[in-house]
């Protein structure tokens, strides 16, 4: 137990490293000049060349590379080039904001997935089941920003019941679990929920149906056990993938919110990916996708083990 | 959908051996799913779209004339409207098919290539190769999809071939970790360790017995994979990383009509119903498809 | 949050302590005036005196926290926008020495910590851009300041109220482009400095610049009160500001990033905010039926096709070019885009100071241009091949698509056959440091690359110079002859304003009458503002004065 845990971890080592470097070559390797946003079209090539190398831009690719992992070891992500603010501070927060988005996003898919994938389990092949599947496979197959679009034109744009854009009236730091607040993190939870919704819908829709087929159910039913001992017993073994599957969604929610922060202005990371690309902001860049797929690999890495934990059967290939 | 679901691929049961009869037996099963054989008739029409579409659209979707911006639904001259360049909705939906569609597939179709090819060398040839490629591909898997298609992109800049390259990338370690997986099943078969002993060469024995087996169940899984890459691309474009104006691509047309969602709200939301309309066919179709073929995942 | 309110007292059975709270924020929020500004920025330029983004960056950051020495008019709507003192009450060049100026400082200013303007704060604050070797240089501000000052290299202080300023070649431009320079408190940031915890000089002087940004101090009529990265910048009045004709009647003022058009207009119909820059022009009529007020004005902005003069090229012509800028129906085209545009007669509009009546007047007449093309060889059998690189998109750019195929269709009628490349802007943009001979031009004989034209450097001489052949800068055409040199060293070498701005509207009249563009328009810089935003005056300027206005 505790050396397949050890294993496991020293396993995702060699990937995160892999991963800084992909995150840094990915940025660096691109063409495109790295001062753009500080330096105007207009700005002579003296100026430019000056800048290069007050920047560090003149040093060889592995220098670069090496200084920048060190300093990220430390927790400095260096200095946004557009802004000149820290870039590890700004992605921090950034965090904060989007992983507030996706927990809420995920829970709203998780509750309506398992309900709709247990009810389409538990009544395999009936009308109902019919439905709850297609809703499960209308969630993973709509374009979630266009969902988004279409809320804020419904919602916002022709009711005027909830604002259209942004993370609160003053701002993202002066966030409270109030209404003022809450009413902004509805639509873009909405629309970014529909694909774990959907996904879990058809895990756990599986996972029943497969369980309510197999003969010790049958058999226990045979025993007189009642629709709700089935019921609980369904659910021991079906939480667990359920769990990890809702685990490993939170990570791509978060990893893949571009476009709907795009779509609702929400200052999270991918508001944040927006502008680094836009403004060819490589220390912002790499420093956001660093963080980012830094955490997507931990939280595979903890699902893998807390998964092991709960149940030992389950084993990933 | 794996690549959005977060679940990896799973072991790929292989079906071994197969009969000459297989493919009549799937396409038996394919047609009496009902459902599967509307999704496919939806995805054939909007291919012959994709292709004949410039042909027969009832405007030019290119040309734009200031005095028409944003006409209504339903307009004389205009059945879906014009848009925010007074181009005809419906000319520029049918048009868009053709590029819409090109950035779905493509991807998929190279990632399927040149995914199947690592993941059977790797699979076939184990040991060292199989280490070192495999935790190569295990790095860009540990991306949240994305997250890799929008760096990737965001890096090389906008366009469509950098989009393409993009999504193939961002393909390719999914796609060969499914026929890396299958690839060691099968070489661990009597048959192939019967074809080995009878001095048969490797490049015979992946030609002959491992493609047969495993391309079945990467191709069942690739086509799981377009209602993925149709949702990107056209968000890739959406975000202004992909085809670029005046092009008419239906993430793109979202994009530039998003000023109008004040003014012709319906409008701005057309291109997006395509989008839909696309993706959850490949994805029942795949389904359907994945049934017949009895590939589980 | 007004217009919220239908909505709270909806649920406001669900979530009254909700309602409570807002109830308890809006008398408080009543009291103050406060105005709540959208920019078009998906960041807050930077606040520590030399903003990014742009020209909205001086106009959000820049004018209302900061001060430079000369600053622009913008005091008047229906005439030109011109340098006036600010920091500096006055200046002169060296009788003998041209390329020294002393200019004398405006006494009694304060900057918002408390600390008093005066000589040393001009000096440190051009070091802090110019001077390697001082402490609070910085690298960052580097570019977009010493690009529009190419020539001043030192600052030494006189007397605590006269500065001296040097500049690498003798230069009359010199005040125009110190409007650009803003005067940050060097006795703030030496607060900052100091409170660094880093180890090395150079590291201490970026965290204090860092702690700078998220608390400036200048000597503008707003001082900084709130900064939220990327989100939100709160400036409320500086009751002693200098001038008392610009201390602010407004309480505060709220700027909020908003890249999205869609999202603006949402935020301004929807209460969010009271002033949003550039609406989109499908949302106009929507926006004003609620109330609001759109304002607009030409602004030094010129949409031009930029034609060439390398060998082959169809523009060598002068009657050509003459014709092209006859047959463009410029009303029309005003018209298609909802009147958001000026009509130009020149890079600069007829009563600036650099106009100086050129002979050739820029008109529509069909009539003129078909009969010098004809005289040029062409008919509409035999129309004249021409093509030009534009953008589909792109700052500055208005709506180019719709406004390249307009005037495609004008010309049409004098015989031109138009031929568009259509590429990506930062390609188009690039492509002009390169030139017209240059491959990336890929065979076009004219670019449509807008531009401002506040500065004379930027708006004449980078595309009439012999020395600002590419890839110096951006004479795009290679257009260029020893007359329109002789001008620029006249114009440059003219120290008394009125001279030299003698000489720059000789230059005008001379590339008005040369025509080496086709001019076709000008921005007007639209914004929509609530009703309740009162005295506002948009200027003919990329700027406009927040402290002047007020509040209902």
């Amino acid at each position: 137990m505790f050396a397949s845990l050890a294993r496991r971890i020293v396993y995702t080592l060699p990937i995160m490293a892999g991963v800084a470097l992909v995150c840094f070559l990915l940025v660096h390797l691109a063409p495109g000049d790295p001062l753009v946003s500080v330096l105007p079209p207009d700005a002579s090539e003296d100026l430019r060349q000056q800048l290069i190398k007050l920047y560090g831009f003149d040093r060889s690719l592995p220098e670069q590379f090496l200084s920048w992992v060190w300093r990220a070891l430390h927790g400095d992500l260096g200095t946004s080039i557009a802004s000149g603010r820290p870039v590890a501070a700004e992605v921090y927060k950034a965090v904060g904001n989007t992983l507030m988005l996706a927990a809420v996003a995920t829970l709203i898919g998780f509750f309506f997935g398992s309900l709709f994938g247990f009810v389409a389990g538990y009544f395999s092949g009936s009308w109902v089941d019919r439905v709850a599947s297609l809703l499960s496979i209308v969630g993973v197959s709509v374009p979630h920003y266009w969902l988004g679009m279409v809320l804020v034109i419904i919602f916002a744009a022709q009711l005027n019941w909830l604002p259209a854009t942004g993370a609160g009236p003053g701002g993202s730091t002066d966030w409270h679990w109030n209404w003022e607040h809450v009413q902004y993190l509805i639509l873009p939870a909405v629309a970014k929920s529909v694909v774990p919704m959907g996904i879990i819908a058809r895990t756990v829709r599986a996972l029943v149906a497969e369980m309510l087929a197999q003969e010790f159910v049958v058999g226990l039913r045979a025993k007189g056990l009642t629709d709700y001992g089935v019921f609980r017993h369904i659910v021991k073994n079906v939480a667990p993938t359920a769990l990890a599957v809702m685990g490993l969604q939170l990570g791509y929610l978060l990893g893949g919110s571009i476009l709907i922060e795009t779509v609702f202005a929400f200052p999270g990371t991918g508001f944040l990916l927006n502008s680094a690309i836009f403004q060819r902001d490589l220390p912002l860049l790499q420093g956001t996708i660093l963080v980012l797929a830094m955490f997507f690999v931990l939280l595979n890495l903890v699902v893998d083990l807390v998964q092991g934990t709960l149940d030992p059967r389950i084993s990933r290939a | 959908m794996a690549i959005l679901a977060g679940a990896p691929p799973a072991i790929v049961p292989v079906v071994f051996e197969r009969s000459p009869g297989y493919w009549a037996t799937v396409w038996r099963k394919l047609r009496r799913d009902k459902v599967a054989m509307a999704a496919g008739f939806v995805v054939l029409l909007l291919v012959l779209l994709a292709v004949f579409g410039s042909y027969i659209t009832p405007a030019d979707p290119f040309k734009a004339s200031m005095l028409s911006r944003l006409k209504p639904i339903g307009t004389a001259g205009y059945p879906l409207g014009s848009d925010e360049l007074g181009r005809d909705m419906l000319s520029r939906l049918m048009m868009g098919a053709r590029l819409s569609l090109f950035m779905g597939i493509t991807p998929v179709l190279a990632a399927f290539f040149l995914g199947s090819a690592i993941g059977i060398l790797a699979g076939y040839a184990g040991g060292a190769v199989n280490t070192a490629i495999m935790r190569t591909i295990d790095v860009f898997y540990a991306f949240p999809s994305v997250l890799l298609a929008i760096a990737l992109s965001g890096a090389l800049g906008a366009g469509i071939t950098n989009s393409l390259i993009s999504l193939t990338v961002v393909f390719i370690p999914l796609i060969a970790r499914v026929a890396e997986s299958a690839t060691v099943q099968v070489r661990g078969r009597e048959f192939v360790e019967a074809a080995r002993a009878s001095g048969a060469s490797a490049f015979t024995i992946v030609r002959v017995h491992v493609l047969g087996n495993v391309l079945g169940p990467i191709f069942v899984y690739s086509t799981s994979l377009i209602a993925v890459s149709m949702i990107l691309a056209s968000g890739l474009s959406f975000l202004g990383l992909g085809v670029k104006p005046p092009q008419p691509e239906w993430g793109l047309m979202l994009n530039t009509l998003r000023t109008a969602i004040y003014t012709q709200p319906w409008i701005a939301a057309l291109p997006g119903v395509m989008i839909f309309i696309t993706s959850i066919s490949f994805n029942v179709l795949s389904d359907g498809l994945r049934s017949a073929m009895d590939v589980k995942q | 949050m007004p217009a919220r309110l239908p909505l709270t007292t909806r649920v406001s059975l669900v979530v009254s302590a909700a309602a409570l709270t807002l109830s308890l924020a809006v008398p408080a929020l009543a009291q103050e005036k406060v105005l709540r500004i959208a920019m078009t920025a998906a960041d807050i330029p930077r606040t520590l005196g030399q903003p990014d983004q742009g020209f909205e960056g001086n106009r959000f950051t820049g004018i209302p926290m900061y001060d430079a020495l000369t600053q622009w008019d913008l005091s008047k709507a229906d005439a030109p926008s011109v340098l006036i003192p600010g920091l500096a009450t006055s200046w002169a060049v060296d009788a003998k020495d041209k390329t020294k100026w002393t200019f004398k400082l405006r006494p009694g200013v304060k900057f918002h910590d408390g600390s008093a303007f005066n000589a040393d704060a001009v000096v440190w604050n051009v070091q802090k851009v110019l001077d390697k070797e001082a402490v609070q240089f910085d690298p960052s501000q580097v570019g977009v300041t010493a690009s529009r000052m190419p020539t001043l290299r030192t600052a030494r202080k006189i007397d605590d109220l006269t500065v001296e300023l040097t500049t690498s070649e003798p230069d009359s431009f010199l005040p125009i482009n110190l409007s650009n320079l803003f005067m940050a408190s060097p006795a703030h940031w030496q607060k900052k400095f100091d409170a660094a915890a880093s180890a090395t000089p150079a590291d201490k002087s970026k965290a204090a610049w860092t702690a700078f940004a998220a608390d400036a101090s200048g000597t503008g009529p707003f001082k900084m009160t709130r900064f939220v990265a990327r989100e939100r910048l709160e400036v409320a009045a500086n009751k002693a500001y200098w001038d008392p004709k610009r201390v602010p009647k407004i309480d505060k003022v709220v700027m909020l990033p908003m890249p999205e058009a869609s999202a603006r207009t949402a935020a301004l119909l929807s209460g969010q905010v009271d002033w949003i820059e550039a609406p989109s022009p499908d949302a106009m009529a929507e926006i004003k039926s609620r109330g609001n007020v759109i304002y607009s004005n030409p602004q030094p902005h010129v949409w031009p096709w930029q034609l060439s003069f390398a060998e082959g090229s169809p523009w060598l012509n002068k009657d050509v070019r003459y014709a092209a800028n006859l047959c463009v129906d410029r009303e029309s085209l005003s018209k298609l885009l909802g009147g958001m545009m000026g009509i130009p007669k020149g890079t600069v509009p007829p009563g600036h100071p650099w106009w100086g009546n050129p002979k050739f007047d820029i008109k529509y007449d069909p009539k003129a241009a078909q009969a010098l093309m004809g005289k040029a060889g062409f008919s509409a059998a035999k129309p004249l091949k021409v093509k030009v690189q534009i953008s589909a998109s792109g700052s500055g750019q208005m709506q180019p698509l719709p406004m390249n195929e307009f005037v495609q269709q004008s010309l049409k009628a004098c015989y031109f056959d138009v031929e568009f490349d259509v590429i990506e802007w930062n390609t188009l943009f690039t492509n002009w440091r390169k030139g017209a001979k240059d491959p990336s031009a890929n065979g076009a004989n004219a670019t449509n690359v807008s531009f401002a034209a506040m500065d004379p450097f930027f708006a004449m001489v980078r595309f009439v110079s012999t020395k600002t052949f590419p890839p110096v800068s951006n004479n795009w055409g290679y257009y260029g002859n020893e007359t329109v040199d002789k001008l620029i060293a006249d114009a440059r070498t003219s120290f008394d304003d009125k001279q030299r701005d003698a000489a720059l509207a000789k230059l005008h009249a001379y590339i008005v009458e040369d025509a080496p563009f086709v001019w076709i328009a000008h921005d007007v810089g639209p914004r929509a503002m609530s009703a309740k935003v009162k005295n506002v005056v948009q200027p003919k300027s990329w700027f406009i004065d927040i402290a002047t206005m007020t509040m209902q």
